[in-house]
């Protein structure tokens, strides 16, 4: 029993769903369901599918050379069966999704920084231009003037006590 | 090639028939109808339409008569003598002859009556005319009726022929009747031929084909001969010698050793000697068979010497019986090999040799050292061949002690599963080759978490994994995964909030300015209009600019229209209070939804109507009453299509 990946999007198909396709080259394509299937009859390349697995990984949208990756793949050279290498081979397999996780996580994680920064760049630019919208340049002029009076008063003040002095 | 033409000929007719078929067909395929007030030369050409159209007919079916039956002299020879000795070559070709004449006697035919039909000078002298090209013509096929019907009985004997390739690889049993080649036939190939007591069960050529060497063969059963001089030979014994002296073939003469066929030895060693010149060049060989009933050992004397002689002339014999099976096998595979071996060099001898063995090369490897590289044969087959030649040598001499070879063998999983019944289980893992072979019945888990564990198996993983673990320590330490994220101070949050902010103004007055744009309403007169914006408005949106105007300086702000109301409401209480009358400042406006009306339930109405007439326009999108413009004058959804049920008379 294997869990196969569907020929358009890469996503795993697990026994008893999806359909096989058996070309007269006898490559045979998975599918995981009739949207895969339909669009594989439709002649669509995954690779300009936005949602594909295929998309993402060509145009650098996920991790792709990764020592990490290397792991996980179809060999065809037959090992022997081994319970110690079985064992410590089910136990390596969790500490490897783990460190590729995380590998992951960091790539989106830096992949996406370059848009914050774009973010706060157009922040400031719209604030420079449109101001205006929210806050007029009367705003506050009042009170400005306001204390200008008060300013100008406390100094006559100072003067009436040197005077006084 | 001929070979296969002899079922494809096509059914000849009766002469009743054809001439049937031919009218017929003139009737229906040329036009039918003339009158005598036609011009004559259309009389004419209607008339002789109909001859050259009877005659033309009557020329193709009997050229395809002519060339579909095979010229004796284009087919092989094998197939010539053998229709001479069945059909007769002289009946044949003097029918094929007396077709061809009647032939040319309808286009003569033909072609007078066209001539005669230019002296035709009325419809009735035209018709006369064809009538008697027609009967001609009809009365040559008339007296065509014998040959026609011989030529139809050829034809479904020709086809019923069996199809023999001169060419190909063959086997050829001839011999007295009734000994046995029949059966031999039954047992090589799996032609069913008919097997009895009696003398010339088999009455024509029966063909079989079998397998050898991955090549296909031809085993030819003939009937029996009989043993007298070549004239006094009857058709059937004729259809034997034709095969035996055409075909270039392995000839298995079969002799009874039992002369239960009615037929001695002598008598058959007599015909041998009689009918040798037709096996010259051929690879010879004697099948004595029927030693069932009568073995090598009880023959007598003589007759031991008759095959001694033979196999001193360097003929060899078979003892054979087609009843046992016994010495068939043998004698085939020799007979195939000597054909076989005698058409190779018979090919080496010809000139198409060259050509291939110009393209055949045989290559060896060279030596390139000292060592010898004997073929692999593995432990176990050289024990079971030693095994094989003691147990040979023992059963020579004691015939029995073959139970060493049982015992070695295994016990099948068949066995098993019939000796325990219900607690069989199948159990392929059993079989598993390991280093410990206490794990052979683990259960292997297949799959985690999406993944297959069988991917991950490689003897490498362990090293790899450990190399990865060391990187990833370097990178946690060298700090590639710490969060470098810049928290916002507080401008940069002020900045963002403003930001924020702008945006969503920015989409109000989007979204206004389309509802603005969108349906154009008819417009009030500006007073009116005006009268909705109120000063407390301005406030509100000049506070949320951030200008302040909670002070006394709002008094300006204040609209004209209220003032005057207030003056006009006073003129009038004054007005009637005094009974003076004043110069007007201004005169009396009133808005228009207030002139004329005289209490709120009239005023109600009045707004109810105002309403309903602005429906029409507001609905279609009019600028106004007057607006009559019509964007599309013929929908094609309310003008097409056909109705379910109904008439489509208006739209």
């Amino acid at each position: 029993m294997r869990v196969e990946t569907c020929s358009f999007c890469s996503s795993p198909v697990y026994p008893g769903h999806g359909m096989n396709f058996v070309r007269n080259d006898c490559k045979v394509f998975r599918f995981c369901r009739g949207k895969c299937h339909k669009a594989f009859k439709k002649k669509r390349n995954p690779r300009k599918v936005k949602w594909t697995k295929a998309y993402r990984r060509s145009h650098g949208k996920e991790l792709t050379n990764d020592a990490s990756l290397e792991f996980e793949k179809k060999r065809n050279n037959p090992v022997k069966y081994d319970r110690e290498t079985w064992q410590k081979t089910v136990h390596a397999i969790r500490r490897i999704e783990e460190i590729k996780t995380k590998r992951h996580n960091h790539f989106i994680m830096n992949r996406l920084k370059v848009g914050k920064k774009v973010e706060t760049e157009a922040d400031i630019r719209e604030v420079k231009q449109n101001i205006n919208l929210i806050k007029s340049p009367a705003a506050g002029l009042l009170q400005k003037r306001q204390e200008e009076e008060l300013v100008e008063v406390l100094p006559e003040d100072d003067q009436e006590m040197e005077n006084v002095e | 090639m001929s070979l296969y033409n002899f079922k494809k000929i096509t059914v000849v007719p009766t002469s009743k028939e054809f001439i049937d078929i031919t009218l017929s067909k003139t009737q229906r395929k040329t036009p039918t109808v003339v009158h005598k007030n036609y011009h004559i030369s259309r009389i004419r050409s209607f008339y002789n339409r109909k001859v050259k159209f009877t005659q033309q007919n009557y020329h193709d079916r009997l050229s395809t008569i002519l060339t579909e039956f095979p010229k004796l002299e284009d087919v092989h020879p094998f197939y010539a003598d053998l229709m001479n000795v069945l059909y007769d070559k002289d009946h044949y070709k003097l029918a094929l002859g007396q077709i061809n004449t009647a032939k040319h006697l309808i286009d003569n035919v033909g072609r007078d009556y066209t001539r005669l039909m230019k002296y035709g000078d009325s419809l009735y002298r035209c018709k006369m005319l064809k009538r008697a090209a027609l009967g001609r013509m009809c009365t040559i096929m008339k007296r065509q009726k014998q040959t026609l019907e011989y030529l139809e009985e050829v034809r479904q004997h020709m086809s019923r022929l069996p199809s023999i390739d001169p060419n190909t690889r063959t086997l050829l049993i001839s011999g007295f009747p009734n000994v046995g080649k029949s059966s031999f036939i039954n047992k090589l190939t799996r032609a069913e031929v008919e097997v009895q007591p009696y003398a010339f069960t088999t009455k024509s050529l029966f063909v079989g084909h079998m397998d050898y060497r991955y090549l296909r063969w031809q085993v030819i059963d003939t009937p029996g001969i009989l043993d007298h001089p070549l004239e006094d030979r009857n058709t059937i014994e004729m259809l034997s010698i034709t095969a035996l002296a055409h075909l270039r073939a392995a000839v298995v003469y079969v002799m009874d050793v039992s002369e239960q066929c009615g037929e001695s030895m002598e008598s058959q060693i007599s015909l041998f000697n009689n009918i040798k010149p037709l096996f010259l060049n051929k690879p010879l060989f004697i099948m004595a068979n029927k030693t069932d009933i009568v073995s090598k050992e009880e023959l007598s004397e003589e007759n031991r010497k008759i095959f001694e002689n033979f196999e001193n002339e360097g003929i060899s014999v078979f003892w054979t019986s087609t009843v046992t099976g016994e010495g068939i096998m043998e004698l085939r595979q020799a007979a195939c090999d000597k054909l076989l071996l005698d058409r190779v060099e018979a090919k080496m001898r010809g000139k198409k040799v060259t050509g291939v063995l110009n393209r055949l090369r045989v290559a060896t490897p060279i030596q390139r050292d000292e060592k010898v590289r004997p073929p692999c044969i593995p432990e176990a087959v050289l024990k079971k061949r030693a095994a094989m030649a003691t147990t040979a040598n023992a059963s020579l001499s004691d015939i029995g002690s073959m139970t060493m070879e049982t015992d070695e063998r295994k016990k099948t999983e068949r066995e098993l599963e019939l000796e325990m019944d219900d607690e069989y289980v199948l159990d392929l893992q059993k079989w598993w080759d390991l280093k410990n072979p206490d794990e052979k019945h683990d259960t292997l888990p297949e799959v985690w978490e999406g993944h297959n564990i069988s991917d991950y198996i490689d003897p490498g993983i362990f090293k790899r994994l450990e190399d990865l673990e060391k990187e990833e320590g370097l990178r946690e330490e060298a700090g590639y995964y710490e969060d470098e994220r810049e928290s916002d101070d507080e401008e940069m949050k002020e900045i963002r909030q403003m930001a924020a902010k702008i945006r969503e103004k920015k989409a109000l007055r989007l979204q206004e300015s389309h509802l603005r744009r969108k349906v154009k309403k008819p417009k009030l007169p500006g007073i009116v209009a005006n009268k909705k914006k109120t000063p407390g408005e301005m406030v509100d949106k000049l506070g949320e600019l951030g200008i302040d105007l909670s002070e006394q300086r709002q008094a300006h702000f204040r609209s004209r229209s209220k003032t005057r109301q207030i003056l006009g409401k006073r003129k009038r209480s004054m007005s009637m209070d005094v009974g003076e009358s004043r110069s007007r400042v201004r005169s009396q406006s009133r808005s228009r939804n207030e002139s004329g009306v005289r209490d709120v339930a009239m005023q109600q109405k009045a707004r109810k109507l105002e309403k309903i007439s602005q429906r029409k326009m507001i609905r279609f999108g009019k600028a106004g009453e007057s607006d009559r413009h019509i964007p599309t004058e013929r929908p094609k959804h309310l003008n097409t299509g056909k109705r379910g049920v109904g008439k489509t008379q208006r739209r």
